[in-house]
């Protein structure tokens, strides 16, 4: 496989740790709306986040399949329209499966600015089925969702890279 | 380095499973379809309540934090903060005493003119205590989830109320937990009595996108006036009669319109409850509608001669 020259050979990843992060991110999702925000229209959806960069990492373990299924639960768990969310991660997982391959070839920042879009189409695509069904626009301040997500990209990707970026030899001298 | 150590390997030549392409049709497609049946033909209850019940684990996890701040707030609580509330709680007694002997009078004089009239007994309904776990993280509806569900012996379509009026009702019910539509949500109405004319009206949530409440329908020249107490009818066979709904706030008459534009404060806590009463919806202990009794003036098409 073709790799950007003097990038890192990574380990192999962990099913259970993308099991696992997946389910943290949906936590920190409910953390922030029973806790902090509330039902606010910009709160970050840091589970979308966390499954297109799984999309981009690992095309092979998650994929639109799984997307739908976390999909669903949020919709449960959020109450709102079953299917809504389902639909916006599937189309979200869609395109990050779509764009893994160039990705990796830039910087974090600049994969920021390339995912930016992506956050953008899953939240129209979710305003546009509210809609449809009858509800209020719920203000611009939703705006800044996408923003806030496309910012956490950078921090996500070191945080969830940082296992596979372990020595594969590890001695007392190198425990990591 | 022993084999296996690196991401890396060549993607399978022949296995490669559905493109992502048909993947996304199917899912999509099957997405559009849950969505049609849970709009509009409410048929995804089961695979919501089973969901719910697996998220359940999660949902206790998240609700943590906030309890180990409670329950840091009250140990800090000062003796002097419920000393001053004792004082405050006594002076109300004590000003609510009057009112209770009128009451007991009244109730008295309410319960034999009742039955002069014999009209039923008043509608009592039995109340369950719940309280409110998080509001529901969809910024489309105004919802609130509450602690108690299908296996506390919750009822879809209760009303819910807390310590001074009206809240919502309860619109779903999972096994463990149930949602409440506050009654600000712009697809909730109930409907109101006047307490100072007795004109009765319908109230209904999220008048243009504030968390207030409009009566709509009220002719122009209506008898109402701002600052009117609205309580709950009791017509409508669910809610209680009496129960407090709202203050009117404002009141705009239009010259292009032949109604008034009423907004109304709600009464209940809809932002800051904590502690709610649900109650049994009043539809159960009605006795059904006696059955169409045929006149014999009307004759009727295609019926028994």
């Amino acid at each position: 496989m073709i790799m950007p020259r003097g990038q890192q050979l990574l380990l192999p990843a962990n099913p259970w740790f993308i099991f696992f992060s997946l389910l943290l991110a949906q936590l920190i999702n409910m953390l922030l709306n029973m806790v902090v925000l509330g039902n606010a229209a910009w709160a970050p959806d840091f589970l979308a986040v966390v499954l297109v960069f799984w999309c981009v990492h690992q095309p092979q373990r998650v994929g639109i399949g799984v997307a739908f299924l976390f999909g669903l639960f949020n919709d449960v768990q959020q109450s709102s329209l079953l299917g809504q969310h389902a639909l916006s991660y599937t189309v979200l997982a869609y395109c990050a499966v779509l764009i893994h391959r160039r990705l990796l070839w830039f910087k974090e920042p600049k994969q920021s600015l390339q995912v930016l879009p992506l956050f953008v189409l899953a939240h129209v695509l979710e305003l546009l089925v509210r809609l449809l069904s009858g509800s209020l626009f719920p203000g611009w301040w939703m705006l800044l969702a996408p923003v806030i997500e496309a910012l956490s990209w950078p921090v996500v990707s070191v945080l969830l890279l940082a296992p596979q970026r372990r020595a594969p030899d590890p001695d007392e001298h190198r425990p990591l | 380095m022993p084999l296996g150590t690196i991401d890396r390997k060549p993607p399978a030549f022949f296995k490669h499973g559905m493109s992502a392409l048909s993947k996304l049709v199917l899912f999509a497609i099957l997405s559009v379809l849950l969505m049609v049946a849970d709009a509009r033909y409410g048929m995804t209850q089961p695979l919501r309540a089973t969901m719910s019940l697996l998220l359940y684990p999660l949902e206790w996890l998240s609700l943590r934090p906030r309890w180990v701040i409670d329950e840091a707030g009250r140990f800090f609580e000062g003796r002097d903060a419920a000393q001053a509330q004792v004082q405050a709680m006594s002076l109300k007694l004590q000003q609510q005493a009057l009112r209770s002997g009128q009451v007991e009078q009244l109730s008295l004089e309410n319960q034999q003119l009742r039955r002069l009239l014999d009209l039923r007994e008043r509608l009592s309904s039995s109340a369950l205590a719940a309280e409110v776990l998080y509001d529901s993280a969809d910024p489309f509806t105004r919802k609130v989830v509450i602690d108690k569900g299908a296996l506390q012996g919750v009822q879809p379509s209760s009303p819910v109320m807390d310590d001074v009026g009206v809240l919502g009702q309860v619109t779903r019910v999972m096994p463990l937990v149930s949602e409440v539509t506050l009654v600000i949500d712009r697809e909730q109405s109930i409907p109101v009595l006047n307490t100072r004319t007795g004109a009765r009206g319908v109230a209904y949530g999220e008048a243009g996108g504030a968390p207030l409440l409009e009566l709509r329908y009220m002719a122009a020249n209506a008898d109402i006036e701002v600052g009117d107490l609205l309580t709950t009818s009791g017509v409508d066979a669910i809610y209680p009669p009496g129960v407090p709904v709202a203050v009117v706030l404002k009141v705009e008459r239009r010259a292009e319109s032949v109604f008034a534009r009423i907004l109304c404060q709600p009464q209940g806590r809809v932002y800051g409850a904590r502690h709610v009463m649900v109650l049994e919806p009043l539809g159960r202990q009605v006795p059904p509608r006696p059955p169409h009794e045929r006149s014999g003036t009307l004759p009727i098409k295609g019926g028994p001669r």
